[in-house]
């Protein structure tokens, strides 16, 4: 059932970010970079909130009016302000839902990356609590219905000595102290919203916590102009002594309170309490089944630490040298955060098909699919090709479904992640003649399912990251496809075509009159690529 | 008599990079070896291609080190480094497309390639990294 939800899921996420694609192109798609969107709200907040802190007044009286003054005699900048602030916490809100949902439907939430799913869904709450605070303190009509909303909630919980609620039953009751301690909570609360982000992110390396800058510049000129036109009012004075009978709430943060109003404190807080619990135990149910870890072989390893750069979960750490030989440090690798991606033995330097077989042992490899099996595979695919236009995939094996691909003169070899693939097996594969070329094919460009597979494989292609292919191999006998699993029939024609330019080419001549890497920036190939095919 | 001694003015002082140093000249000298030996040559690219990926290793280990130190030469380095790592595969597949194959040729090409490695670049590393 789980998995049906979740290809449902990726399914409606794939309409939508082929639209997205259409309009930007992928490396600007906003749907792939939705946990950096939330950071950058993050700090469009905070920036906005420094400057609102400065002409609000903390008291009963000075709250509303200090706001009041802002938005409507400072229109021009207090007024934009309390505008940005308010939509970019919203805006915050729904990149974060769609970030959690994201995340869930791709199953990246399982497994080893337990930690960021658990860590995320508590977030939730930070967020929310931030976002209260905020409504509160503007001391209207709506923030009086939270605060008697949410003292009846809190209310229905064990825990205080005297209820919540008795503060708010009439104007005398609220003092101008209680709107300096909310004050504090509305900074206090963010800040450790901020920690916890942190904290979120710990166990990825590279993390990636700002988007593209031209999204920046596009959706803060967006909500600029969205809070110019439309500005952040308050809705009348509070007043106690009177009972608010309609209110306007903002259903971004606000969706649970009627619930509370018309059901009962009880209900609420099963709902969101269950719900978070429910959340928290989802990567047990069931756990992912993570191939078996990768595993050092030291007299393979001299402690270059390329796979300690590359991994995309801080799995490989460097360690003292343990064996005596006269090395500095040696790669170790903790099992409970690898994935078995495989983009270390991508990055070994001793990963390389030409070594002798009996000795082809990667300094770090993956007992399921070590180096000498992709050696031996890639013999046994290309062995059954003929012709002149023979291509070998290696391709993703959590994107797309490449069996589809396999015909006469095409050889696949599907890898945990395109980027497990060391690049002198492109070497291998083109100046050894085992094919005429060789087609990469990966996940959609900013939307890889191991972070970073793709950015790696690009870089090590343009000799721009270690272990670069070597500048004597053809660019144009290798072609980069990135693709979404929705533009399967995009890709069979790309690869087609790949194929009839090797038929053009000729048979690899050593030596041929191919630019260096400099020239054909891999990169560049990869978003137009990838463009295409998901467009096509 | 070896291919290509050992020779003290190679250290660069550091034990790793010397260590390796030493493995692979013992490396090309086995090659070397195997090479005058008449009907060997069905190893010989095996031999090579352990060549190949030591050196690269080698590579990756030195190249560590020249960042960690931040040598300032580190960018022309590597690209020399970049280079004799196609030289490498230049020689590798000049001996599997070459019908009447040249022993000593090969076996100079590699004492070449060897004593440009340590002369030109490594004596450099050596007052950066010593």
């Amino acid at each position: 059932m789980l998995e049906s939800f979740q290809l449902a899921g990726r399914r409606a996420f794939a309409f939508v970010e082929n639209a997205f694609d259409a309009a930007f192109g992928p490396r600007i798609n906003p749907f792939y970079h939705l946990g950096a969107l939330s950071f950058f709200f993050f700090w469009v907040v905070t920036a906005s909130g420094i400057y609102l802190f400065i002409f609000f007044e903390t008291s009963i009286e000075g709250a509303y009016r200090s706001v009041d003054y802002l938005t409507h005699t400072q229109w021009y900048l207090g007024g934009v302000a309390r505008s940005l602030h308010r939509y970019a916490s919203d805006a915050m809100v729904i990149v974060v839902l769609l970030h959690l949902a994201r995340e869930f439907v791709l199953d990246r939430y399982r497994g080893v990356r337990w930690y960021a799913w658990i860590t995320g869904v508590l977030l939730l709450w930070f967020l929310y609590a931030s976002g209260v605070g905020g409504y509160w303190l503007v001391w209207d009509r709506l923030a009086q219905y939270i605060a008697v909303v949410t003292s009846e909630w809190f209310d229905w919980l064990p825990i205080f000595g005297e209820p919540m609620a008795r503060n708010f039953l009439n104007n005398a009751a609220v003092s101008d102290r209680f709107f300096s301690l909310l004050s504090f909570l509305h900074i206090g609360i963010p800040l450790f919203l901020l920690l916890g982000m942190w904290i979120h992110i710990q166990r990825i390396s590279v993390a990636k916590t700002n988007p593209p800058r031209s999204i920046m510049v596009g959706t803060l000129l967006a909500l600029t102009v969205l809070s110019a036109l439309y500005p952040a009012l308050s809705q009348g004075p509070a007043d106690l002594d009177t009972v608010v009978s309609v209110v306007r709430p903002d259903w971004f943060y606000l969706a649970l309170y009627p619930l509370i109003d018309a059901w009962s404190p009880g209900i609420a807080w099963g709902i969101a309490g269950g719900g978070t619990l429910l959340l928290m135990i989802l990567p047990w149910l069931p756990r992912r089944q993570e191939a078996a870890a990768a595993e050092v072989s030291l007299p393979n390893c001299n402690g270059c630490g390329r796979c300690f750069a590359d991994c995309p979960y801080s799995a490989v750490i460097m360690q003292p040298r343990t064996d005596g030989l006269p090395y500095n440090a040696q790669a170790s690798v903790n099992p409970e955060l690898c994935t078995a991606c495989g983009i270390c033995v991508g990055a070994c330097p001793t990963a390389t098909p030409f070594r002798r077989k009996t000795e082809l042992i990667a300094g770090i490899d993956m007992p399921s699919l070590p180096i000498r099996a992709i050696r031996d595979k890639t013999l046994t695919a290309t062995a059954k090709l003929s012709g002149t236009d023979r291509v070998l995939v290696y391709g993703c094996q959590s994107g797309i479904d490449l069996t589809r691909l396999a015909q006469a003169g095409v050889g696949v070899l599907p890898l945990p992640c395109v980027a497990a693939l060391p690049p002198s097996f492109i070497d291998f594969v083109i100046t050894r003649r085992h094919a005429d070329g060789v087609m990469l094919v990966g996940c959609a460009t900013g939307d890889c399912y191991h972070r970073l597979g793709v950015d790696w494989t690009e870089q090590r292609l343009a000799g721009q990251r270690d272990p670069y292919l070597r500048g004597r191999v053809p660019r144009e006998r290798i072609a980069t496809a990135w693709v979404a699993p929705s533009g399967a029939t995009s890709l069979a024609r790309a690869l087609d075509a790949f194929r009839a330019r090797l038929r053009d080419m000729g048979p690899y001549q050593k030596g041929g009159s191919l630019p260096p890497p400099s020239a054909s920036p891999a990169s560049d190939q990869g978003e137009v690529s990838n463009a295409a095919y998901r467009l096509g | 008599m070896p291919l290509i001694a050992w020779d003290e003015r190679f250290s660069v002082g550091v034990a790793a990079v010397d260590h390796e140093h030493r493995e692979l000249i013992g490396l090309v000298n086995e090659t070397h070896e195997r090479l005058k030996r008449p009907g060997a040559n069905i190893t010989v690219s095996d031999f090579l291609g352990e060549i190949y990926t030591r050196i690269s290793a080698h590579f990756a280990l030195e190249e560590k080190l020249m960042r960690a130190s931040r040598y300032e030469q580190f960018s022309e380095h590597k690209a020399d480094h970049e280079h004799l790592l196609d030289d490498i595969r230049d020689i590798m597949d000049d001996y599997e497309d070459s019908q009447v194959f040249d022993e000593e040729r090969l076996a100079q090409r590699l004492a070449t390639w060897f004593a440009d490695h340590f002369r030109t670049h490594d004596a450099r590393l050596h007052h950066k990294l010593g």
